[in-house]
C-alpha cells in the first residue's frame, strides 16, 4: 500500500497553510513535527478528505483518494484534534455509534469495542457517561475508536496530549506495533514521542516540510548544517529547537 | 443509527425544558380556554362560566334553528328591525344581541362588507326585508362586488373571478346551523399550537452545527457512512421529531377538550365561521387541515434550518434564522400597491397557516387562464421548499473547506 501526496496545496484567501507537498508514505509511522499554525492538522485533514486541496492530488496505490469515496474512508481511522464527545454517551455508546458509522455489522462491533476499551484501559469505565471522564480518559477513548474498522491508514492528531507519563510510554509502544502493517501519520509536540517511534519525521514550518528523513538521517543533516560539535549528544529536540527557536 | 442521533435531541436538557414548556403553555391556554368561556343565561340573568357555559351555548343554538333557511333570516332580521333600537347601543346589546348570541354576528356578518375585518353591527338595520332577507343571494352578490373592485395593488384578473364564483356557488346551501363555541376554541388552539414551531427549531438548530461547534464533524465525516447513512438518519430523526412533536402538541390541545366537551360542531358548514368561505368543507375538516399545515409547514421549517444548521455550522445563526422566519413575517404590513409583495407575504408561515383567514380572503395566484388558491399555493410552496432543502442538506454538511 502506498499514499503519495503530490504537490498538495491548501490556500486560504490570503494565505498558504499547505505549500506543494509531496511524500510517498508506505507502512510504518511517519511524525509530523511543527510549531502551531505550521499547516500539520491541515495537511491531516487534507488527507483524511475533510479539508479541500487547492490543487495537487492525494492517491492511494495510484487511485485519487477523492474518487474512492467510501471505499477510502473505510480504511482510514483518524483521531481529530479536540474534537468533541458526546458527553451524554457512555464509553460504549460511543464506540458502539462510531462502528455503526464505520459499518461494522453489531456482534463484531460489540466484541471489538470491548477489546479495544480493554487495549486502553478503559474496560471498567466503559458503562460510564463520557462527561465524567478526565482529558486523558477522553484520548484513549478516542484512540480507541481510531482502530475500531482496523483501519490501513491511521491518522492521529496530537494523541498523546493529555496522558499522563506513563500512558504516553503505553501509547507509544501501541503506536509502533500498529504502524509495523499500516501507515500511521502522528502529529505532536512533543518531540521525545516522535523521536521513539517515528519511522520517517518531516518538520513542518510555514506549510511546508523544511526536514525530513529518518531520526539518522535527520541527525547528519543537523551535524553538517549546524556544526555541532557534539555529535553524540544529538537528539531530536536540539534539531527542532534549531529550526524553530528563530 | 437513528437511535443514536434520537439521543442527541433528547440528551439536551436545554432541548427538552424548551419541549416541556411549550407543552406546559398548552396546557395553560386549555385551561384558560374552556375555564373562561362565559355564556349570558336569560333565565337566571347572570353569566355562566367553563364546561355548562358551553352546554347553554349549545342548548341556544339547537333552541334556534337547524337550518339557516331564507324564511328564519328574514323573520330574524324583521324581529330586530321592529324593535327600532341602535344595534350599537348598549340597550341593543343586553336586549337583543346577548340573547342571540352567535347567530346574530354569523347574520350580520353576511351582510358586513368583505374588506371589514370586524363585523358591522348595525348591518342588519340597513337591509331590505320587505321581499325577504335574500340571504344566500346576498352572499353571492357580496363575493362578486368584492371580486370586481378596484384594488390599488391590483384586481382580479377574469380567469380568478370566474374560478372563485364558480367555487362559491357550489357551496351547499342553506345552511346547517348548531353551537360551534367548541369548534371555536379547537380552532384557537390548534393556532395557538403554533408557538411549537419555535420549540422544534430551538431543538433542530443544533443537530447538524454542534457536530461543527464541538469538532465531532471532522471525525464523523471521515467514517465510511458519515457522508450519507449519517445525514439521511439526521434528517429523518428531525422530521420523526417535528412531526411527533407537534402531534403531540395537537393532541395534548385537543384531547382533553374532546374528553370534557365532546367535538360538537365538528360536522358543520365552515361557513358558520364566516359566510362568505368559498370552500365546501366541515369546521372538523378545516380543523384536519390546519394540523397538515401545522405538520407541513412545521416540517418545512425544520428542513430549511437543518440546512442552515449545516451550512452555516453555528447552532445561534441557525436559531436566529428560525426565530426570524417564524415570528418576522407577522408584521410585515400589506402594501397598497404592490399585489406581487402581498402575494408572497401571504405565503410566510404564520399568515398562511391562520386557515380560518385564509379561507375567505379569496387570495389566489393567477398565471394565465391557470389559478391556483392560496390553500394549494401553500401546499406546492411549502413541499417545494422542503423538497429543496432536503437536497442541499447533504451538500452543505459535506461540503469541504
Amino acid at each position: 500500500m502506498e499514499l503519495i501526496l503530490d504537490r498538495v496545496t491548501k490556500q486560504y484567501k490570503n494565505k498558504i497553510a499547505v505549500d506543494r507537498l509531496s511524500a510517498s508514505l508506505k507502512e510504518g509511522v511517519y511524525g509530523l513535527l511543527g510549531a502551531n499554525g505550521a499547516g500539520k492538522t491541515t495537511l491531516m485533514r487534507m488527507i483524511c478528505g475533510i479539508a479541500q486541496i487547492s490543487s495537487g492530488e492525494i492517491r492511494l496505490d495510484g487511485e485519487d483518494v477523492g474518487a474512492m469515496g467510501g471505499r477510502y474512508r473505510d480504511l482510514l481511522g483518524y483521531l481529530p484534534q479536540d474534537f468533541g464527545y458526546y458527553h451524554r454517551f457512555t464509553a460504549m455508546e460511543f464506540m458502539l455509534y462510531i462502528a455503526l458509522l464505520k459499518g461494522l455489522n453489531r456482534s463484531y462491533a460489540v466484541r471489538q469495542c470491548k477489546l479495544l476499551l480493554q487495549k486502553v484501559g478503559l474496560e471498567s469505565e466503559m458503562r460510564h457517561k463520557i462527561r465524567t471522564f478526565s482529558g486523558g480518559m477522553r484520548q484513549r477513548l478516542g484512540i480507541a475508536q481510531a482502530l475500531l474498522n482496523d483501519p490501513k491508514i491511521l491518522i492521529l492528531d496530537e494523541p498523546t496530549a493529555g496522558l499522563d507519563p506513563k500512558e504516553r510510554v503505553r501509547f507509544r509502544d501501541m503506536i509502533a506495533e500498529l504502524g509495523r502493517e499500516r501507515i500511521v501519520i502522528l502529529s505532536t509536540h512533543i518531540v521525545s514521542d516522535v523521536e521513539e517511534i517515528a519511522d520517517w519525521i518531516f518538520l513542518m514550518r510555514q506549510g511546508q516540510f523544511i526536514a525530513q528523513g529518518t531520526l539518522e538521517d535527520l541527525k547528519a543533516h543537523y551535524l553538517e548544517v549546524a556544526g555541532d560539535a557534539e555529535p553524540e549528544k544529538f537528539n531530536l529536540e536540539k534539531l527542532y529547537l534549531f529550526y524553530f527557536s528563530e | 443509527m437513528i437511535r443514536y442521533e434520537w439521543k442527541k435531541i433528547f440528551g439536551s436538557r436545554l432541548n427538552v425544558a424548551t419541549m416541556l414548556l411549550g407543552y406546559l403553555l398548552i396546557g395553560i391556554c386549555v385551561y384558560n380556554y374552556i375555564t373562561q368561556e362565559r355564556f349570558y343565561d336569560a333565565a337566571t340573568d347572570s353569566y355562566i362560566e367553563g364546561v355548562e357555559a358551553y352546554r347553554l351555548e349549545q342548548e341556544l343554538a339547537q333552541s334556534q334553528t337547524d337550518v339557516i333557511t331564507e324564511a328564519y333570516v328574514t323573520d330574524l332580521i324583521r324581529d330586530i328591525q321592529s324593535s327600532g333600537m341602535d344595534l350599537e347601543s348598549d340597550d341593543a346589546y343586553v336586549e337583543i344581541i346577548r340573547p342571540l348570541g352567535d347567530m346574530f354576528y354569523f347574520v350580520s356578518k353576511n351582510y358586513t362588507d368583505m374588506r371589514s375585518e370586524n363585523t358591522d353591527m348595525d348591518a342588519l338595520d340597513k337591509v331590505d326585508v320587505s321581499e325577504g332577507a335574500h340571504f344566500y343571494e346576498h352572499r353571492m352578490e357580496k363575493i362578486t362586488d368584492y371580486l370586481n373592485m378596484d384594488f390599488s395593488y391590483g384586481n382580479y384578473t377574469e380567469a380568478e373571478k370566474a374560478y372563485w364564483i364558480a367555487k362559491a356557488s357550489r357551496t351547499n346551501v342553506p345552511f346547517r346551523w348548531g353551537s360551534k363555541s367548541v369548534m371555536d376554541k379547537v380552532g384557537e388552539l390548534l393556532f395557538a399550537v403554533f408557538y411549537l414551531w419555535f420549540v422544534v427549531a430551538i431543538c433542530v438548530s443544533s443537530v447538524f452545527s454542534s457536530e461543527y461547534e464541538s469538532g465531532a464533524a471532522y471525525l464523523l465525516l471521515t467514517t465510511k457512512y458519515g457522508k450519507d447513512r449519517l445525514v439521511r438518519s439526521k434528517i429523518g430523526v428531525a422530521v420523526l421529531f417535528t412531526v411527533g412533536y407537534l402531534t403531540g402538541g395537537v393532541l395534548f390541545a385537543v384531547v382533553p377538550v374532546a374528553l370534557l366537551l365532546g367535538l360538537p360542531g365538528a360536522d358543520l358548514p365552515v361557513q358558520l365561521w364566516n359566510p362568505v368561505i368559498p370552500y365546501n368543507i366541515t369546521i372538523g375538516q378545516l380543523c384536519l387541515g390546519m394540523f397538515g399545515l401545522l405538520l407541513l409547514i412545521g416540517s418545512a421549517i425544520a428542513l430549511v434550518l437543518l440546512c442552515c444548521s449545516a451550512g452555516l455550522r453555528s447552532s445561534l445563526a441557525t436559531l436566529t434564522i428560525g426565530a426570524a422566519v417564524i415570528i418576522a413575517p407577522a408584521f410585515f404590513p400589506m402594501s397598497k400597491k404592490s399585489g406581487l409583495w402581498n402575494h408572497i407575504n401571504y405565503l410566510f408561515p404564520v399568515r398562511a397557516f391562520n386557515l380560518e383567514d385564509v379561507m375567505g380572503s379569496y387570495v389566489s395566484y393567477a398565471a394565465g387562464n391557470v389559478v391556483i388558491s392560496y390553500t394549494a399555493m401553500v401546499v406546492i410552496v411549502y413541499m417545494a421548499v422542503s423538497a429543496v432543502s432536503l437536497l442541499w442538506i447533504r451538500r452543505a454538511f459535506v461540503k469541504t473547506r
